[in-house]
């Protein structure tokens, strides 16, 4: 229970007032239902009453008839009313909990982010979150609203047809209710769980499926792929039957609740009138309520059925939310970047990543990490970089360590150009903007050409050239001089380089490594290099083994 | 023009829900059943409390009366329930059987997202239109005609009343429908705008990091965030306003009939009924029934509002079906017993249609054991001479021979269970790396060291237990190549297919490749590779040059 009440807290902090506003509307319909019914009811009975009785002509009918009309135009009001307030403002705060499920994935640890699989990360941001939608609506505001309903017409039926009417027909439907209430959501508890798993299943393996076809045919796999997202839709298709049977057992244990107590209503508002203690108007006015009280439980048996999921995306969703912030340091001047004895060998792995590994670099010099793949020449810049830490050994930018410096500084100080760079659908100049919004185009043609680019992207249209998904339109080549592009526009102290001209020929590799240094004479550079052209290219050259 | 494309979804819709028919009959038929006790429940309540307006003893079985129908009522709904529900998931379970179906056989199709979400999110769409739009309908046929006659029975003057609120219903539905769907239309649109760019943000998360893009991607999504928000608040106003419109009609019918009912009960209004004065029972008889006489109308538009989504929904799958018609592979793509002989393979006269163009394959023979290079520029179809020797495309001419039989459907899966396959773009299963290696069939250590991933994946959080990103993320390139070469040695082929084994790799790197590849083509499996380094091409014995395609 305590993801799903901490999802509520959030959406509550998020749209206090108008949750506040919705709910008391969602009193009002409610309380309006049960008025109309109960005035309409006891006004034809009286009018019946009186006409039998000869004083047709004294009886007040503009004053019931009036407040006929007003709660029914009242309750369809305040219905629309509640209903847009409440679901405008969960929309709200889901529009918030997505950026920062979002944002939590930007700033996870990178072994985490780098092995994230976008489908699944998709349905946090998107069907788990769509799938909370029923707490506010459907569970919590109906459970509040029918509550002040159920006791406001406790009093009221206490004050106008006594105790006994009151109690059956109050006290039973919230007792009765919770009874039906708490068995469903016990009861759905297990297989709603199950659809929600079964259904994660199928995507996944779906996406599995259409991504991997051509691999999964040739190793003889495609039939049994097929047939595992076959089996996980049969057992979403299985546990939803059982939960569509103990929602609708539960929708049929209320209708009969109703029926019953309207029936016990009636029966004993004829006796109490037989005696005399009460008129014949005044007793079916507890009949009336309770016709009306069905509204308070209906909404609630989808809410319970579904209880069991919400808690689970509540789960997800709160887990994927950020810790408390780890790197609360501050901002210093740059200075030299100094490796002492840094080693990182992660949990769990049988072998380090990184072993042992010193230098000091200054300003403007540019050193070259090499050795053979999987030495850990990546590692030694994601560990720069502040991406991973170090398990040993210490790392310090300027006069201070690594981790006393916060995020926002360090990444203004230090770029990394990663092996493998992203690059987004959109416009050149949006690509180059991510890296420094304020750019002026004749700063963006400036950095495009130090990369050897500015003829390619004039070929192509400019600026506002469009790259298709995932950087599409570029040959690797110029995707990899646009992605080093990005990263000189940060201007940064220190520049980190893994395999900065991989796929580019030596001619043109040669003028952009010369490009890179012209633009940022003063950096200290530091790479990932296999290729003679940038180790020849580098001040000093340090071989990992 | 949107009137027509109604009807084309229309028609759809109404395809995807056809073999429901049966169970919706039969939830239709309960749901009326249900809805016409009321009436009779209402009638007995009436005479009850009649009855103490006057001096006879109090009409206890009446009250029984109501209560036992009230019970027979809530049981005939829960059957129409049952029956409507089933109908719903079975509609939707066999749709998707069919997309999955369609999806293991053709040979490339629609990114996977969006084949995803159609057939998760959006098919589940489908289900409360096939659950209650029926059995709305057959309400709305039976209900308001009943006691529109039962109310003409008793006063033609609330009759007349009813008669003339009623059908300004419908009338203000549909107009409210097709507002509705072009809202739900927009909805939809902006749903796949959403994940389209939470999908290209996702991929890019590190370098966004990196530049410290953080906040500017973050105000980026939340606009966009906030454009669903608001255009799924356009729909849902929609629904909202129309049924209070609604509400708004029923009420005021029923206040007219309370009114009217009132005033004729204490004899103020004298007209409406026939002959005689409205008598007490008559009149709360009325009263009972006035609301009931609406609700199947406003159940009606409520569902309408869900066949408002379900019709977007027909409309996309519509959609992919026109593109399902895509080339399939061939045969199953199952585990099957190796095709015997000797796995020489000849190609005469092969052409595959590529999207608009067909494309000519070279002729070609090669005996087992032996080496070819394909080498040529981007787009001269290197990639489809191995996915055709794959049976991962349908030619359109001529014949492929393998192991001395045609490449069919009938022999594909066992031609396929002598192949090793390295695609260009390693593509990894949401399973462990270990998993991915050996696809469920032994261990996969051997092949990882005939790579030199041993020292790679020991460094790994959980080793070879650890699962990767879908394009290998958490390994560099070269690693992830490795690991599909791992693979393909792994399945000890006969005849080895690799696309660009030494693309984007270093030196060291390629190297290593194209000696575990030399190493493989020593131990007599055939080596068909794709590549553009010339260097590699050498060192295999046939070399084809293909050319660009006009």
């Amino acid at each position: 229970m305590k993801p799903l009440w901490q999802v509520f807290r959030l959406i509550w902090q998020a749209q206090r007032a108008s949750l506040l506003r919705g709910a008391v509307l969602s009193v009002v319909v409610l309380v309006a239902g049960v008025t109309l019914l109960g005035v309409s009811g006891w006004f034809i009975t009286a009018a019946a009453a009186a006409g039998l009785a000869g004083l047709g002509a004294v009886f007040d009918v503009f004053r019931p008839s009036g407040s006929i009309r007003f709660l029914a135009l009242g309750r369809t009001a305040a219905r629309y009313g509640e209903r847009v307030l409440t679901h405008d403002a969960t929309l709200r705060a889901f529009a918030t909990l997505r950026l920062r499920v979002l944002q939590a994935y930007l700033a996870a640890p990178y072994d985490r982010q780098s092995r994230l699989r976008g489908p699944q990360v998709l349905n946090r941001i998107t069907a788990d979150i769509d799938a909370l939608d029923g707490l506010p609506l459907r569970l919590i505001l109906p459970l509040i609203a029918g509550g002040v309903t159920l006791a406001a017409s406790f009093v009221v039926l206490w004050a106008i047809a006594g105790i006994a009417i009151a109690g059956v027909v109050a006290v039973g439907f919230a007792l009765g209710g919770a009874v039906v209430l708490i068995w469903a959501g016990r009861a759905a508890n297990t297989p709603s769980r199950r659809v929600e798993y079964a259904a994660q299943a199928f995507r996944a393996r779906l996406i599995d499926l259409v991504q991997a076809r051509g691999d999964l045919a040739v190793y003889g796999q495609l039939a049994a792929q097929h047939q595992a997202v076959l089996s996980a839709e049969a057992r979403r298709q299985d546990a939803r039957l059982v939960q569509d049977r103990i929602e609708r057992r539960a929708g049929l244990a209320l209708s009969w609740l109703g029926t019953a107590i309207a029936t016990a209503a009636l029966l004993l508002g004829m006796a109490l009138a037989d005696r005399g203690a009460l008129s014949a108007a005044v007793a079916a006015v507890g009949f009336f309520a309770s016709l009306a009280l069905t509204e308070v439980l209906a909404p609630l048996r989808r809410a319970v059925a579904d209880l069991g999921r919400m808690r689970l995306a509540a789960r997800r969703v709160v887990a994927s939310l950020p810790a408390p912030e780890v790197r609360a340091g501050s901002s210093h001047s740059a200075g030299p970047l100094r490796f002492e004895a840094v080693s990182l060998q992660r949990a769990g792995a049988a072998r380090a990543s990184l072993r042992p590994l010193g230098f000091t670099l200054h300003a403007g010099e540019t050193l070259a990490l090499t050795g053979p793949s999987g030495v850990g020449k990546s590692t030694a810049l994601l560990l720069a970089a502040g991406m991973l830490r170090p398990s040993a050994g210490v790392i310090t930018l300027g006069a201070h360590p690594l981790p006393d410096w916060d995020e926002a500084a360090l990444r203004a100080k230090v770029a990394l150009l990663p092996q493998r760079a992203g690059l987004m659908a959109g416009s050149i100049r949006a690509a180059l903007q991510l890296a420094a919004p304020d750019a002026d185009d004749a700063a963006l043609w400036a950095v495009l050409e130090a990369v050897a680019l500015g003829e390619v992207i004039r070929a192509k249209g400019g600026l506002d050239a469009l790259l298709g998904p995932r950087g599409a339109g570029l040959s690797g080549g110029e995707a990899r001089r646009l992605a080093i592009a990005r990263v000189l526009l940060r201007r940064p102290a220190i520049l980190l380089l893994d395999e900065p001209t991989e796929g580019l020929d030596t001619a043109t590799a040669l003028r952009v490594l010369h490009g890179i240094r012209q633009y940022l004479p003063q950096a200290a550079i530091l790479t990932a290099s296999h290729r003679p052209v940038e180790t020849d290219w580098a001040d000093f050259t340090l071989e990992l083994s | 023009m949107a009137q027509q494309d109604q009807q084309t979804s229309a028609v759809v819709l109404a395809r995807l829900i056809a073999p429901a028919r049966g169970r919706l009959r039969l939830s239709a038929m309960l749901s009326g059943m249900a809805a016409v006790i009321w009436p009779l429940q209402a009638a007995l309540v009436a005479a009850a409390l009649a009855g103490l307006l006057t001096d006879a003893p109090p009409l206890w079985a009446y009250a029984v009366g109501f209560g036992v129908l009230g019970l027979l009522r809530a049981a005939l709904s829960y059957g129409a329930e049952a029956a409507a529900s089933r109908a719903g998931l079975e509609v939707v379970q066999a749709l998707r059987a069919e997309m999955v179906a369609r999806e293991a056989a053709r040979s490339t199709g629609p990114a996977a997202g969006g084949v995803a979400a159609l057939a998760g999110e959006k098919l589940e769409m489908l289900l409360p239109y096939v659950s209650r739009y029926a059995p709305a309908r057959a309400r709305v046929m039976l209900v308001p005609g009943l006691i529109l006659v039962l109310a003409f029975w008793q006063s033609w003057a609330v009759g007349v009343v009813l008669l003339i609120s009623g059908p300004l219903i419908p009338v203000f539905m549909a107009l409210i429908g097709w507002a509705a769907q072009a809202a739900s239309q927009r909805q939809m649109v902006e749903i796949g705008t959403l994940n389209d760019l939470l999908i290209e943000r996702l991929h890019a998360l590190l370098d966004i990091r990196l530049l410290g893009a953080g906040a500017a991607v973050g105000a980026g999504f939340a606009d966009a965030a906030e454009r669903l928000r608001a255009q799924t608040m356009a729909v849902l106003r929609v629904a909202f306003l129309s049924s209070a419109v609604l509400e708004l009609f029923a009420a005021l019918g029923v206040a007219m009939v309370a009114v009217y009912v009132g005033f004729s009960l204490l004899g103020v209004l004298e007209f409406g009924s026939y002959g005689t004065q409205l008598t007490p029972a008559a009149g709360i008889f009325l009263l009972l029934l006035a609301p009931e006489f609406y609700q199947p109308l406003r159940d009606l538009s409520a569902a309408w509002h869900d066949r408002a989504a379900a019709l977007a929904v027909a409309d996309e799958w519509a959609e992919w079906q026109a593109r399902a018609s895509d080339a399939p592979l061939l045969g199953q793509g199952a585990r099957a017993a190796r095709l015997p002989g000797a796995a020489d393979i000849a190609v005469t006269g092969v052409q595959v249609q590529l999207g608009a163009k067909v494309l000519h394959l070279p002729d070609f023979s090669l005996k087992a054991g032996e080496t070819l290079a394909l080498l040529g520029p981007s787009g001269s179809g290197k990639t489809t001479v191995l996915r055709a020797l794959a049976g991962l495309v349908h030619p359109e001419a001529g014949q492929i021979t393998v192991a001395g039989q045609p490449l069919s459907d009938a022999s594909a899966d066992g031609w396929r269970a002598r192949l090793g396959w390295m695609p260009q773009q390693p593509q990894f299963l949401d399973g462990s790396l270990r998993h991915n290696i050996s696809l469920g069939q032994g261990d996969p250590g051997a092949a990882l060291g005939m790579v030199a991933m041993q020292d790679v994946v020991a460094a790994l959080p959980q080793g070879a237990a650890t699962r990767l990103g879908e394009g290998g993320g958490g390994l560099s390139g070269g690693e992830a190549r490795r690991l599909t070469l791992a693979r393909a040695l792994h399945a000890c082929p006969d005849v080895l297919l690799a696309d660009e084994p030494t693309a984007d790799l270093d030196a060291v790197t390629a190297a290593t490749v194209t000696a575990a590849l030399l190493a493989l083509a020593g131990s007599g499996c055939s080596l068909i590779i794709a590549t553009h380094d010339a260097g590699l091409a050498a060192k295999m014995d046939h070399v084809i040059r293909l050319e660009a395609a006009p």
